[in-house]
């Protein structure tokens, strides 16, 4: 059988590559677009995911886990005496100020705790021992903060809100939404540095025993804290994800920036299609005259949408694939699962559909006397 | 063997309030193996008689039978289907598929006629060669001579046993001697393989292959002379 839809597609290179670009540039806008925020979102939700808890005690109503409110640190001997709770600790999360080498002042998220080896935070270690934070003022601070504070090596110091503290190690993968640098300190000096966490913390975590049930620990827990939050490490993340979805503008950004990159695509292809149809016109009612009917006609513009989509698609993912490296460098995190992937897939080749109706509907009305016209 | 009955077709369309009757009455008949030439002046109603004889457009009135099957004008899926069986065109303009090579213009055509794989192939390759084309089976129309093409036409049109062949002015667009090759090619291709071609022209050489001429004006076919 003729493949007539591939041979007409490919019969005029130039609108061939006009139409593919279209279509790559749009899957590369959504994918790009797309496999940022949602790297974005896990970044507002890491620490969460891998701090070993499996609830969080949180003052009333704070938003997310970086936008923090205090509560007094002694409630955490309130949660360590109920049943099923094997173990809790305090946790502090708090914006400070440092002053960098060259005079300027940057901000940093501190992670705070009395033992985070018990807890699993900083997960990814490169440089210096977690167990030493607690012998003094000394903070390990992620390589992401290179970019803000300029280079700097253990064994350096820098001002923590006017107090000296030694950097004694580097952790790596440690993120925020905000893109605010994040360091770890022992929970006694974090307090210590800042006033204001004077034997306040943040956050409480708590481990469950093996069977205990979490509902009824949950509901006592919030008959024993009556001014705090409780929520399972599940819920905080979501959360935590959504607050930047729902409460900023970025849910809308996206969504527009996907829209008008689909928009875009759609209106290439329509065009490119529909101009296509248009010249090869004639050729149509020729076929239509020797026996086709519309369904045929349907079924070879209809083959050259998805071949455009299928072709265009795989080369917006190639231009993705080579913008990975370069967005790396700018430490911004491209996160493109699968079913994302096969989603914005699906949408390419129903948006090539729907460029291709337009060319149906002339079609639908070609008269196949045209045949004997000049 | 009658391969084309028409009895008193009439075709009317309105040209804004006016009425315009294209055809009047005309009734005709095609014999395998017979070329019928249908002249007239433009506007006199022959592309419209080839239309409906070609199941494209449909008579206001009168019928039709092709190959012993009457035509319902009331069906258009029965009017594709009795073209894709039982009719083949040739175009005054070739209307060649320019990203198509010369023999799968050919097997496209067999592929919309229902005929697939090597069969079609087979098919397509030995009308290539009966119209004298086998050395330019592969060239894109766009590398084809007016008369290449319209020989490629003609054997897209005899592809698949089609009994009768319409040819829409098929030399208007050809020299003296392409001219008349493809006349000579028509007239051979029906009698030995036992086609009827209705040819519509202007050029008078088409009498000296035509068994018969037919001649219409106002929608009136008012001769019917044998020539041979």
């Amino acid at each position: 059988m003729i493949d007539l839809a591939r041979k007409i597609l490919f019969h005029d290179k130039l609108r061939l590559a006009i139409t593919l670009c279209g279509v790559a540039f749009a899957v590369a806008l959504v994918l790009v677009q797309g496999g940022l925020f949602v790297g974005l979102l896990d970044n507002a939700s890491i620490s969460i995911d891998r701090l070993d808890a499996d609830l969080w005690i949180t003052a009333r109503n704070t938003p997310n886990i970086d936008f923090t409110n205090t509560f007094p640190d002694t409630y955490v001997h309130r949660v360590r005496s109920i049943d099923g709770v094997a173990r809790a600790d305090n946790l502090i999360v708090w914006f400070m100020r440092v002053s960098l080498p060259n005079g300027a002042q940057e901000g940093i998220q501190i992670y705070a705790m009395d033992d985070f080896e018990r807890w699993g935070i900083p997960w990814n270690v490169s440089e210096g021992h977690v167990a030493d934070l607690h012998a003094g003022r000394y903070v390990m601070i992620d390589d992401s903060a290179t970019r803000r504070f300029g280079p700097f090596q253990a064994g350096e110091y820098r001002e923590f809100l006017g107090t000296r503290m030694k950097i004694i190690g580097r952790t790596r993968e440690a993120l925020s939404f905000t893109t605010t640098p994040i360091g770890f300190m022992d929970h006694s000096y974090a307090q210590a540095v800042c006033p204001e966490l004077m034997n306040r913390t943040t956050y409480i975590v708590v481990k469950l025993n093996p069977g205990a049930d979490k509902d009824a620990v949950i509901a006592e827990l919030r008959r024993s804290l009556p001014y705090n939050d409780v929520h399972t490490k599940a819920q905080w993340a979501s959360l935590s994800r959504r607050y930047w979805v729902t409460s900023t503008g970025l849910g809308l950004n996206l969504f527009l920036t996907v829209f008008l990159g689909a928009l875009v695509g759609v209106i290439i292809v329509t065009q490119t299609l529909y101009s296509s149809t248009m010249e090869h016109l004639r050729e149509f009612g020729t076929i239509k005259a020797i026996g086709a009917d519309n369904g045929d006609i349907y079924r070879i513009i209809a083959r050259q949408a998805i071949m455009a989509a299928v072709s265009g698609f795989l080369l917006g993912a190639l231009l993705t694939a080579a913008a990975r490296p370069v967005l790396d460098r700018l430490d911004l995190k491209l996160h493109i699962s699968s079913s994302f992937c096969a989603a914005a897939f699906l949408g390419t080749v129903v948006m090539c559909l729907l460029a291709g109706a337009i060319s149906f509907r002339k079609v639908s009305r070609l008269d196949p006397a045209m045949v004997f016209r000049g | 063997m009658s391969v084309l009955e028409a009895h008193d077709l009439t075709k009317e369309y309105r040209d804004g309030s006016a009425v315009v009757r294209a055809l009047r009455g005309v009734s005709l008949s095609m014999d395998r193996g017979q070329v019928v030439s249908l002249e007239g002046r433009s506007g006199s109603g022959k592309t419209t008689l080839l239309s409906i004889l070609g199941c494209i457009l449909t008579p206001t009135s009168g019928t039709i039978t092709i190959d012993g099957q009457a035509v319902d004008a009331r069906r258009p899926t029965d009017l594709s289907r009795i073209r894709k069986r039982s009719i083949g065109f040739v175009f005054q303009h070739y209307n060649l598929i320019p990203s198509l090579t010369a023999r799968e213009n050919v097997e496209y055509a067999l592929n919309i006629r229902g005929h697939r794989g090597r069969a079609a192939r087979r098919e397509a390759q030995r009308v290539i060669d009966l119209v004298g084309l086998s050395d330019r089976a592969h060239a894109l129309p766009a590398d084809l001579s007016g008369g290449e093409k319209q020989r490629v036409a003609i054997a897209r049109a005899v592809a698949g046993n089609a009994p009768l062949l319409l040819a829409d002015e098929p030399t208007a667009n050809l020299d003296s001697e392409n001219g008349q090759a493809v006349l000579a090619l028509l007239r051979d291709l029906a009698r030995n393989e036992g086609r009827a071609a209705l040819i519509v022209t202007h050029d008078p050489k088409v009498r000296n292959i035509a068994d018969r001429v037919l001649r219409i004006a106002d929608g009136v076919l008012s001769t019917d002379e044998a020539t041979t």
